[in-house]
């Protein structure tokens, strides 16, 4: 991964310096080893602050309804998984397709940085990762590390796409894709539990809510200008934080997103306390796929979302 | 005050019992990497071999959800909340986390003594759990926190080699270990030894960051370009506020079911959120992400001090390592001391 950062810098400063973009959305060194942090680079100069390592968790699409009235246009870096994010926000109209610039980094698999930060020295300075058969070899100024498969975040383990989906230019050679895919087990697992198991797993998990909306803010298939949970008058779920209340959250936030979540993780990721919400989206992700034959959206620009759309001989009578 | 031990096999016993009398919260490991401070009555496992709980304890005597009164409209009355009930423990806290309590101590007590929060404090023995091996992100020391000190507790437990050495640090504590003197043998001259070093070490060890000239900057520059460029990759949720141990802001609310009555409650808020200062005709004086965050880090290194001359953080390090953006207070504690050298 790392061996495609001179390149990313490259093509980062020649779109700032030709005027081609204004700003260069990626990921920049992080306060640790281990960690990446989101940069908004404007001078060409500074782009020397991007990296691409395995630690490049964020999914940058998020920032870019932020940015919608930027002046200028954007150049954001995505992966795979991000990529989807961008088509879904084409295909809302939330972003102008002329006014953001794809950079496309196929990536080969993140590390968990909870993980990898028990072994590698934070103060470290990354020098190569490379993908070896069942792991990731890293090398830094600090020593050597050979992390095996169990290091990877979950859902890179099952990533069925590692190259952009959509990119004006991608940086590197394109990566062979997985070839055994998603199987869904996170969610299988769970469903396959008694009802009661089931219940109180979820109960266990929605009691820790701590109502932070951090797996909203970061999702970028949340885009109202007022959520919902953040309305006072009317108060359709109670602020207090409580199982029930706490239950309502999850459960509207899942089929509030159901259609429109590209499956990019950050939810699952950002949570405090560890909250599997992913697979919430996830368990409606695979009844799609099942039930309707339809890939995962974003896959495509000018797919209707699964939710969107309808046919006019629809045999169902309120059509 | 009285130092004892306790052999590692006793602990369990000794909670047991201790919950079979009083409310008794302390940690416990939920999943593999989530230690939460949760009520315990007995038998459960609890957790003593956790950096730090993912959430801080300050939900003890602050819970994130608290009703304060009932009302009702049938009979026209208020009916406040109940006290606590009983003599409460909270086990386990880390010294950082106990310190933060001492920080927000006097928000409760001012002008307006909060009779919620006193209530519980006052009938709550606090055993802090000395930290004997911090973690690369503690930095406690900044703030004049001991990661094996007993500021703020009750009753000091320092794991050692094969025991745990309980300090009794003020009476409350003195009275808990003779409640349960049955589970405790005498500590010798050799153990309170052994503790001096196992601290020492991890004085050594936790981060001591340089915060010189930052209050002066903060007390001069209200406005920085600096806090523009953060504020662009925060995304505004709740983490760091709401896992923090000395954030402590909070809403007033009414729930109500149907027409007649209901109970007003209080719940944690957060300043990083859009609606946190807006206002009821609509006007919101922080109303971008960069004066929210600006407000989280001028309270944390300027505003806590100016109020009651306490640290607004304690250096637990929660936050660092939970920023979805990685926004990490220790770097902006490194980048503003730059700012106040070079100007910037």
């Amino acid at each position: 991964m790392i061996a495609i950062e001179a390149e990313l810098k490259k093509a980062a400063a020649d779109l700032l310096s030709s005027g081609e973009a204004q700003m260069v959305l990626g990921f920049g060194p992080g306060s640790e080893a281990t960690r990446t942090t989101p940069v908004f680079i404007t001078g060409a100069g500074d782009t020397e602050k991007l990296v691409f390592n395995p630690f490049c968790v964020n999914n940058l699409v998020k920032y870019l309804i932020d940015l919608k009235d930027y002046p200028g246009k954007i150049a954001i870096c995505v992966k795979g998984c991000d990529s989807r994010a961008v088509n879904r926000l084409l295909q809302d109209k939330q972003v102008d397709r002329n006014k953001v610039f794809i950079l496309g980094l196929p990536c080969p698999g993140l590390l968990d940085p909870e993980k990898a930060e028990a072994v590698i020295d934070p103060s470290a300075r990354l020098l190569t990762a490379e993908m070896e058969k069942d792991g990731v070899k890293i090398t830094t100024d600090r020593g050597n590390y050979s992390l095996p498969a169990g290091f990877f975040m979950d859902k890179c383990r099952r990533c069925a796409g590692r190259n952009p989906v959509v990119y004006d230019r991608l940086v590197g050679q394109p990566l062979r894709e997985n070839e055994t895919g998603d199987d869904f087990a996170d969610v299988k697992n769970i469903e396959e539990l008694p009802p009661e198991e089931k219940n109180a797993y979820w109960d266990r998990q929605f009691s820790r809510c701590l109502r932070c909306y951090a797996c909203r803010n970061v999702c970028p298939a949340c885009s109202c200008r007022e959520c919902v949970f953040d309305r006072a008058e009317p108060g359709w779920v109670a602020r207090a934080s409580n199982l029930s209340n706490n239950t309502a959250f999850h459960l509207v936030r899942a089929f509030h997103v159901a259609g429109r979540c590209v499956d990019c993780g950050e939810c699952q990721r950002v949570c405090p306390v560890h909250i599997p919400v992913g697979i919430l989206n996830r368990k409606i992700l695979m009844d799609i796929k099942q039930m309707y034959d339809e890939p995962t959206p974003g896959i495509s620009p000018d797919r209707t979302p699964v939710l969107g759309g309808f046919h006019t001989g629809d045999p169902d009578e309120f059509m | 005050m009285t130092a004892m031990l306790i052999d590692n096999g006793n602990i369990t016993k000794f909670l047991d019992s201790v919950a079979r009398d009083r409310l008794l919260v302390a940690p416990v490991r939920e999943e593999d990497n989530v230690v939460m401070f949760r009520h315990v009555t007995g038998g459960e496992p609890v957790c003593l071999d956790y950096l730090n709980a993912s959430v801080s304890p300050r939900e003890m005597f602050f819970p994130a959800t608290e009703k304060m009164f009932a009302f009702s409209t049938a009979d026209g009355g208020l009916q406040p909340a109940e006290p606590a009930k009983g003599k409460r423990v909270l086990f386990g806290a880390r010294p950082c986390d106990v310190k933060a309590i001492l920080s927000i101590d006097p928000v409760f007590s001012g002008d307006f003594p909060d009779p919620l929060y006193l209530d519980k404090r006052e009938k709550t023995t606090i055993v802090a759990l000395a930290c004997t091996n911090p973690s690369h992100r503690c930095f406690c020391a900044t703030f004049g926190v001991d990661p094996a000190g007993a500021e703020g507790a009750d009753l000091l437990l320092t794991q050692l080699e094969s025991c745990y050495l309980a300090e009794a640090i003020t009476p409350k504590g003195n009275d808990l270990l003779e409640a349960y003197r049955q589970f405790f043998s005498t500590a010798s001259g050799g153990h309170a030894a052994e503790k001096n070093r196992l601290a020492g070490a991890a004085a050594q060890k936790v981060n001591k960051l340089d915060t010189g000239g930052i209050k002066e900057l903060l007390d001069e520059n209200f406005e920085l370009p600096y806090w523009e460029e953060l504020a662009l990759k925060c995304l505004n949720c709740g983490i760091c506020t709401y896992i923090c141990p000395t954030c402590h802001c909070f809403n007033i609310m009414d729930f109500t079911r149907g027409g007649t009555g209901g109970v007003r409650c209080r719940t944690w808020d957060s300043c990083m959120f859009m609606n946190f200062t807006r206002m009821a005709g609509g006007h919101n004086p922080r109303p971008t992400r960069k004066e929210r965050l600006r407000n989280r880090f001028m309270h944390k290194l300027k505003y806590h001090l100016d109020r009651y001359n306490l640290p607004g953080c304690v250096g637990c390090g929660r936050c660092a390592g939970a920023c979805p953006a990685n926004i990490d207070i220790r770097q902006i504690i490194k980048e503003l001391r730059e700012v106040a050298q070079n100007g910037r």
